[in-house]
């Protein structure tokens, strides 16, 4: 194992750096007595050399999409462009402070607007603000709109958020932040939305609905607008959760189906590189009823004047435009992740009017790894012991998809877990594991567009393998993995969160 | 999209005839049925083009002497940094919910989350917040969920004063949800907190002051606000991560919390994004912190391994009942500062801080000594940021030296409407002799210009 606090080497012997321009004595002076650091961090202590093969000795031991298949649903792991990351190492991007004047950053205000623009095309909604960082924060700004657009009508009394129980977690974390109680309703016997359940929950009390369409199994919502109808007659808003925006775009949209405020993950559909956990970029897009609440500011533009300083050259003046005294202010620092901005301007620049063909790629991709797997040829069926069974019965599904392994379960005791951790042997991620909640023994499974055929029909046939193996392999399974599997029980209880010092046992 | 071109033969697999036929399912009524009012595509050469004439139209803080800084820094980051960070296996992975095949990740984590723990002296840190004001926002819910049961004043939280308006509205919006009451913590004149009324504050859930405040100035009264507050009351410390190379770390002097920007180490300024806010506690908030926290642990042949743990606070496991929403998080960013600090090492973290003092130094020299202009604070400890008052609005002298061809700093009325004759200048560790020269002849000719 390479340790990093191992290095303990030579003082300062990493990265050379110049000398300040003031002696030590002179320096210390500038700290008040009480407040000068007594002992520096045991931080290691080690050449570049060093640091290099230590940091590329960890990435060897890190799965990304570069090295393999990535199903994971509600993710939406896709290809991440490097242009991308050549883009936003530009000094003009890189080398820029939020706080500069305008004039200054005419060409990333540019970016800015055009993505605002984009988006709003794309979701039907009439403004977007880019400042979210996380489509998380993203759920939570559009709430916290929400919940001032109530208020400003005296509606105070609306205090409670509705929530499908396949609902992804952040949903009601987001709204349970902004200070709602979550009404958690449960989903029909095919999965779907339960129109009854909402009528039973709807009420005078009513802030929101919070919702993903397609739903979290991956099937299309098509009572969305019913669900609209009841939510907004009764005074309630509509929020379009987008974490699974990449099944729709440009085959309908959120407007369309009657929701009032949306969030986008940028992280997902617009492929900003996931990063081991972030960072992401949640902007959320809102109908007119809710723009003076957005976050402040936005990116405008107008006609640019002779007295204007030369802008970007396509004839317009871009500005930050302050959102007014009913904004509520900053969820951000500055403006948002405006790296992820720019990598994802630059995908979606890839596609332009054909993002149609993005989602429909993804859909196709999704069918048809959900057909090759339920359909297995019937030399390598009769070695199966057992079939998973659909999340959900439809017979299409967007861009993603439920297995539930229940019967394999119930047949020889192998868990969805133990299927998920056998498939790392296989040398692709595993799917998204045990959510929804809805379905027992869930493998929730997303190809994405930027898989193909031979990727697809090859993780089918390693999904069978693995049902016919002995169940012992699979149970005790990654076999081939850097560790085995993980006791994550061990690590709760003993909560080591932090390198003990001295030799690493 | 490797499939196009193939859409029949995978469709006719399935029994399907056409692309359309995937969509069935959207009801007629909210189809879209016209194409997207958007350009046509284009090439990578194309977009790479338009990118360089776009960013390439901005001011860069590499183009001219630049004095903006403001909680966000320009400063130099290792050439190894983002060149091991964005290697694919690092970039292109996801949170490590599998954590056989992301030990890299984990372990970098973990080191990250020592490496913290040693800069501010705390025994937890976690993988990273958005930023530093929602590291700040959620460190105060987090500790009116310890605090508040036991808490004289329920629900109460004292803020410094000093807080920027930007992360004032930032721990405004997360704060207001659970009904948490902020209340302001008072400075002196001379810009120290005044202690005399930190008393005030006993019994209530925490209290959040920054060191150094947002005008630079280290503060060495807080030392003293632990031991008025007593054990029930978190003191929750911003720091500038950077200062830490000569500052006391604030878990030296009781902080129970310690919150900070971290772009600092790891990542340009970008625009003010991605960056990652520190976030550090001691154990008794441990079960109550947001974010990712990696744990060691071992596997089933009983060697050592790395994963994600203390989800039971979490978004998807415990949903409604979360300490926080957060899920996606900065680790990308993060481990960009785990190498540039393990690049730094304790004596280039040492230097580094130094440099800045220095810069801090030198240029309030220079520019005190110009007629006209006073330091806002003139016995101040200061690092990185100072303030000095103008005879007219900051932003009259921010033109005037922009058309000089220097970006002089932040019109601190921008912030609070009564400082519009003072402005902020905030340094980095590159700060130069030159850099210091062209803002001392740029206010010196505008300070002329004025007078006359």
């Amino acid at each position: 194992m390479s340790d990093l606090f191992s290095f303990n080497g030579a003082k300062g012997a990493g990265w050379s750096q110049p000398d300040p321009d003031m002696n030590a004595s002179e320096i210390i002076n500038t700290i008040p007595s009480r407040l000068r650091r007594q002992s520096l961090p045991k931080w290691p202590r080690a050449s570049e050399p060093e640091i290099v093969r230590h940091y590329t000795w960890l990435s060897n031991r890190n799965f990304g999409i570069d090295n393999g298949f990535y199903p994971l649903g509600s993710c939406t792991m896709k290809h991440n462009p490097r242009i991308n990351e050549r883009i936003v190492q530009l000094p003009g991007m890189d080398r820029i402070h939020p706080l500069q004047p305008e004039h200054h950053v005419q060409g990333l205000l540019a970016i800015y607007f055009e993505m605002q623009e984009m988006l709003a095309i794309c979701s039907g909604m009439d403004q977007v603000t880019l400042q979210p960082a996380a489509g998380a924060q993203g759920e939570f700004t559009a709430m916290r709109c929400i919940q001032e657009y109530h208020r400003s009508r005296g509606d105070n009394h609306r205090s409670k958020v509705i929530v499908p129980d396949s609902a992804h977690g952040t949903n009601p974390a987001s709204a349970s932040m902004c200070g709602y109680d979550v009404i958690e309703i449960p989903s029909g016997a095919d999965g779907r939305l339960n129109l009854e359940a909402l009528k039973a929950a709807v009420g005078d009390d009513t802030a929101a609905m919070m919702i993903t369409n397609p739903s979290t199994l991956g099937i299309f919502e098509h009572e969305i607008a019913a669900a609209a109808d009841l939510v907004h007659s009764a005074g309630g808003q509509m929020y379009y959760d987008g974490a699974n925006f990449n099944a729709i775009i440009g085959k309908t949209d959120p407007g369309r189906m009657g929701f009032d405020a949306v969030h986008y993950n940028l992280h997902k559909t617009f492929s900003q590189p996931h990063g081991g956990g972030g960072p992401g970029s949640g902007p959320i897009g809102v109908k007119k009823h809710l723009k003076q609440f957005l976050p402040t500011p936005l990116a405008g533009r107008r006609k640019i004047a002779d007295s204007d300083p030369s802008g970007v050259g396509d004839g317009y003046w871009y500005s930050w435009d302050d959102v007014g005294e009913d904004s509520i202010g900053k969820v951000q620092q500055w403006n948002g992740n405006a790296g992820a901005v720019v990598r994802s301007w630059a995908f979606y620049r890839r596609y332009g009017r054909e993002l149609e063909k993005m989602s429909e790629h993804a859909v196709l991709n999704s069918n048809y790894l959900r057909y090759k797997i339920m359909n297995p040829d019937p030399q390598i069926a009769e070695k199966i012991h057992i079939m998973p069974v659909n999340g959900a019965p439809a017979d299409l599904v967007m861009h993603e998809f439920t297995l539930s392994l229940t019967p394999l379960k119930e047949l020889n005791g192998v868990t969805g877990k133990d299927v998920a951790k056998r498939l790392l042997d296989y040398g692709v991620m595993a799917p998204t594991l045990y959510f929804p909640m809805i379905v027992p023994e869930c493998l929730m499974i997303e190809p994405t567009e930027t898989e193909s055929k031979e990727v697809l029909d090859k993780f089918a046939a390693d999904f069978h393998k693995i049902l016919s193996e002995d169940p012992d392999i699979v149970t005790t399974a990654p076999h081939t993995t850097d560790v085995k599997r993980v006791d994550e029980v061990w690590a709760a209880r003993n909560l080591i969160l932090r390198h003990p010092g001295g030799v690493l046992e | 999209m490797p499939n196009l071109g193939r859409e029949k033969e995978m469709l006719a697999v399935m029994g399907l005839n056409s692309m359309d036929d995937l969509f069935s399912n959207i009801p007629q009524e909210i189809r879209r049925n016209e194409p997207l009012p958007l350009p046509p595509p284009q090439s990578e050469e194309e977009i790479w083009s338009d990118a360089q004439k776009l960013l390439g139209a901005n001011i860069t803080l590499e183009d001219r002497p630049s004095f903006l800084s403001a909680g966000l820094v320009r400063n130099f980051v290792p050439t190894a940094v983002s060149m091991l960070a964005t290697r694919g296996e690092f970039l292109t992975s996801y949170t490590p919910y599998q954590p056989e095949v992301s030990q890299g990740m984990l372990q970098a984590m973990w080191e990250f989350q020592t490496m913290i723990s040693e800069l501010v002296d705390l025994p937890v840190a976690n993988v990273s917040m958005y930023d530093a004001s929602t590291a700040a926002a959620e460190a105060i819910t987090c500790a009116v969920r310890v605090h508040n049961k036991k808490a004289l004043q329920k629900d109460v939280v004292y803020v410094s004063e000093f807080v920027p308006p930007h992360r004032l509205a930032v721990i405004k919006n997360y704060t207001q949800g659970s009904g948490i009451e902020l209340k302001a913590l008072k400075h002196l004149s001379d810009g120290h907190v005044d202690i005399s009324l930190v008393k005030e504050a006993e019994g209530c859930c925490a209290v959040y002051v920054e060191q150094p405040n947002c005008f630079g100035m280290l503060d060495s009264t807080l030392v003293e606000i632990k031991e008025i507050l007593g054990e029930e009351t978190a003191l929750i410390v911003g720091v500038d991560s950077v200062s830490l190379g000569l500052v006391e770390a604030p878990g030296s002097w009781g902080a129970d919390i310690v919150v900070g920007e971290g772009q600092p180490f790891g990542i340009g300024p970008t625009a003010g994004g991605p960056i990652y806010g520190i976030f550090a506690c001691s154990n008794k908030y441990t079960r109550q912190m947001p974010g990712r926290i990696v744990g060691l642990t071992r596997d089933s042949d009983g060697q050592r391994a790395f994963t994600l743990t203390l989800s039971t606070r979490e978004q998807h496991i415990r949903r409604h009942r979360a300490t926080s929403n957060i899920c996606s998080n900065e680790t990308l960013i993060a481990l960009m500062g785990a190498i540039h600090m393990s690049l730094l090492g304790p004596e280039g973290l040492e230097k580094l801080a130094s440099r800045v003092a220095a810069n801090t130094e030198l240029t309030k020299q220079a520019i005190s000594s110009i007629e006209g202009i006073e330091l806002a604070n003139p016995m101040a400890f200061n690092f990185r940021e100072f303030v000095i008052k103008l005879p007219y609005p900051a932003s009259k002298a921010l033109n005037y030296l922009d058309e000089f061809g220097v970006t002089a700093g932040l019109d601190l009325g921008i912030w609070w409407k009564s400082m519009e004759s003072c402005l902020l200048i905030g340094v980095d560790e590159r700060t130069s002799k030159s850099d210091i020269d062209a803002l001392y002849s740029g206010l010196s000719s505008w300070m002329q210009e004025v007078s006359e």
